[in-house]
């Protein structure tokens, strides 16, 4: 089958790999009919994840038409179109019996490589590095789904993919954000970064009654997005000083509640981040936290910081000084997808939500290595990127 | 996963004991060709999988290898001030929690299948008798290491211990405890497994530094008993497609 994989920094290849087969009894396979590309896939884009290989295929974001069923799987028929969660999650242990999916216990063949380098091991995913589990990722005709009873939701109504797909990921990912920012009635909410992460998480602060959201990015088509579809304030970071215009805009408070929605790539301006480009260069940080460092910074005291973005390892220079001293909440984690998919489903089919405002651009699997490159230079207003296989 | 572990040297009776291993006698050698084996069966088996799991495995494997022909630094200086072959044993300790009772586990264990499952990614183990299994460990060139252990107590719903005859290729002991955990998170599960343990031959400086093969068989034998009695399977990279092939392949 055809599927794009990895060969290192800014090097994605569609080539021909083994399909997959059916090897737990829980397992099912799918034949994806659509999978995005994730801002998450960047750091994978930009070698920023420890433990990739060479020939790994990319991609956590899928839907599909199930072709194949294991022997132990009750929920799912032959010929049902499923989205698939990029968490995957055994549903037996503890975690998942605590709605905590991103932290299975199970589902991580390579545990112990996780362990040593976290403590403990998270759930595995898709096409996200060895470390979190070497499963083969989405970006591929077919795809083995483990847990199969678990994971994917079947969608009986006629919804296009566009409505649907983003199910996998972003749409929980940032509700999940926004559901960790512990907003209240009055809450001002600060969004750093407008990805289609960022969009959800502003989208679904409203859902949650926020009285004001604040979106923050450098690319005006990302905040038109913000104040178009999520009512949203914004700040462009490279013509204002984002702290100034955070307390200019709260009366000196500071946003009640902060998002990172940018994660280890954070772009950021001034000397501090040209030093973390350098230092992540030589491998004495693994991550840029210029986002984390100015919301503990704008972060009203007593108010919470909600991170969906993606880290992998050490940050230099958190300035855990003031998230002490200002009684901060920080609250993160993969997003436990599981948990959010009957209920969003529901929001989409009821026309609250429509999750495709958005994609900005399609293309075929065969050009998923032209798509990364758009993605990574912004080009052509690229915000989220659906690959047909 | 609530996981933890402890690795400690053991000085058992009487640590002036005179420095068999190291004079040369037919013993000594023969432990120090046995953990050359370990050694290099973990780097081979490691390699030939192109596994990143085997690359742990050849990983602790190298580590062997080269603690036993000397080329690696010891672990610490409190370390290398041990007199070398003193006749230690290494073991090691490492526990999880399990969400089920604890007969059910004790009941999964003795099971001679779920042995065979749960230990495959290292030995192959073949049930001899109701308390005896046989363990094979495959090495290079048709080069095998094989000993049976006999369950010598066993607490139902508690405890089992295991041994190998002290004259066995690799004299080993294990033992695996169930206790309640706290609420409703079932049984806290330690596993212990000794190499060369007291009372069993005097081992090599390179064998009583055989700590990581014990780490690494322990710890993945615990995930993956649990993952087979919770979820019913053992999570898998079979058949897992890449550019490389298929299979859990680097
Ligand atoms: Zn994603
Ligand atoms: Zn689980």
């Amino acid at each position: 089958m055809k599927a794009l994989t990895w060969h290192g920094k800014e090097d994605v290849r569609v080539e021909d790999v083994p399909r997959p087969s059916l090897v737990n009894p829980s397992d099912a396979i799918i034949e994806v009919t659509a999978t995005a590309i994730c801002g998450s896939d960047l750091h994978l884009y930009h070698d920023r994840v420890p433990s990739m290989q060479k020939g790994d295929i990319l991609g956590h974001e899928p839907m599909g038409e199930v072709v194949e069923v294991g022997s132990d799987v009750e929920t799912l028929e032959i010929g049902d179109r499923v989205v698939v969660p990029f968490t995957i999650s055994c549903g037996a242990c503890w975690f998942c019996e605590e709605e905590l999916y991103s932290l299975c216990d199970n589902s991580n063949p390579n545990a112990e490589l996780a362990r040593s380098m976290m403590g403990h091991s998270p759930a595995g995913l898709y096409g996200y590095s060895h470390m979190m589990g070497g499963y083969a990722g989405s970006q591929a005709e077919y795809l083995r789904v483990p847990y199969a009873d678990v994971g994917p939701i079947t969608i009986e109504s006629d919804l296009p993919d566009e409505q649907v797909l983003l199910l996998s990921d972003v749409f929980p990912t940032g509700y999940m954000a926004a559901e960790n920012a512990d907003i209240e009635a009055d809450d001002t909410v600060a969004v750093w970064g407008c990805g289609a992460v960022g969009q959800f998480a502003i989208q679904s602060a409203r859902m949650l009654g926020a009285e004001r959201v604040i979106a923050i990015d450098r690319f005006d088509e990302r905040l038109d997005m913000a104040r178009e579809h999520g009512d949203a304030e914004t700040i462009n970071y490279e013509e204002t000083d984002v702290y100034d215009r955070l307390m200019e805009m709260t009366g000196g408070r500071g946003p009640d509640r902060c998002i990172d929605a940018v994660g280890t790539d954070a772009h950021g301006t001034g000397v501090v981040a040209a030093s973390d480009r350098v230092k992540q260069r030589l491998k004495l940080e693994d991550d840029r936290p210029y986002v984390l460092r100015e919301a503990i910074k704008c972060c009203r005291k007593g108010g919470t910081l909600s991170v969906p973005g993606a880290y992998v390892g050490r940050v230099d220079n958190l300035p855990f000084g003031a998230v002490m001293n200002k009684g901060l909440t920080i609250k993160t984690g993969q997003t436990h997808v599981q948990r959010y998919l009957e209920p969003l489903l529901n929001r989409i089919e009821a026309g609250d939500v429509d999750p495709s405002f958005v994609l900005t651009h399609e293309a075929p699997l065969e050009d998923g290595p032209e798509m990364y490159r758009t993605f990574n230079d912004k080009a052509d207003g690229c915000i989220k990127t659906i690959l047909r296989p | 996963m609530a996981t933890q572990d402890t690795t400690r040297d053991r000085q058992p009776g009487d640590a002036q004991q005179p420095d068999r291993a190291e004079s040369g006698d037919g013993r000594g050698r023969l432990r120090r060709a046995i953990t050359l084996l370990i050694g290099g069966v973990l780097v081979v088996r490691g390699l030939r999988r192109r596994s990143l799991r085997g690359l742990v495995m050849a990983l602790a494997g190298g580590v062997v290898l080269g603690r036993a022909l000397g080329v690696s630094p010891s672990r610490s200086d409190s370390e290398s001030a041990t007199p070398m072959g003193a006749g230690e044993s290494t073991e090691v300790t490492r526990s999880i929690t399990i969400g089920e009772p604890a007969q059910d586990l004790y009941e999964a264990w003795r099971d001679p299948e779920t042995m065979s499952k749960i230990m495959g990614h290292f030995a192959d183990v073949q049930p001899q008798s109701e308390d005896r299994l046989q363990w094979t460990v495959q090495g290079p060139r048709g080069w095998d290491a094989s000993w049976e252990t006999r369950i010598v107590d066993e607490q139902p719903g508690e405890s089992i211990v295991w041994r190998s005859p002290a004259d066995a290729m690799v004299p080993n002991e294990g033992e695996v405890r169930f206790s309640d955990a706290p609420g409703d998170r079932g049984t806290e599960v330690t596993l212990t497994i000794s190499f060369d343990p007291p009372g069993g031959s005097v081992g090599s400086a390179a064998a009583r530094r055989l700590d990581l093969v014990p780490e690494a068989i322990a710890g993945k034998a615990l995930s993956r008993f649990k993952s087979l009695v919770e979820s019913g399977e053992i999570p898998s990279l079979d058949e897992n497609p890449s550019a490389r092939g298929s299979g859990d392949l680097v």
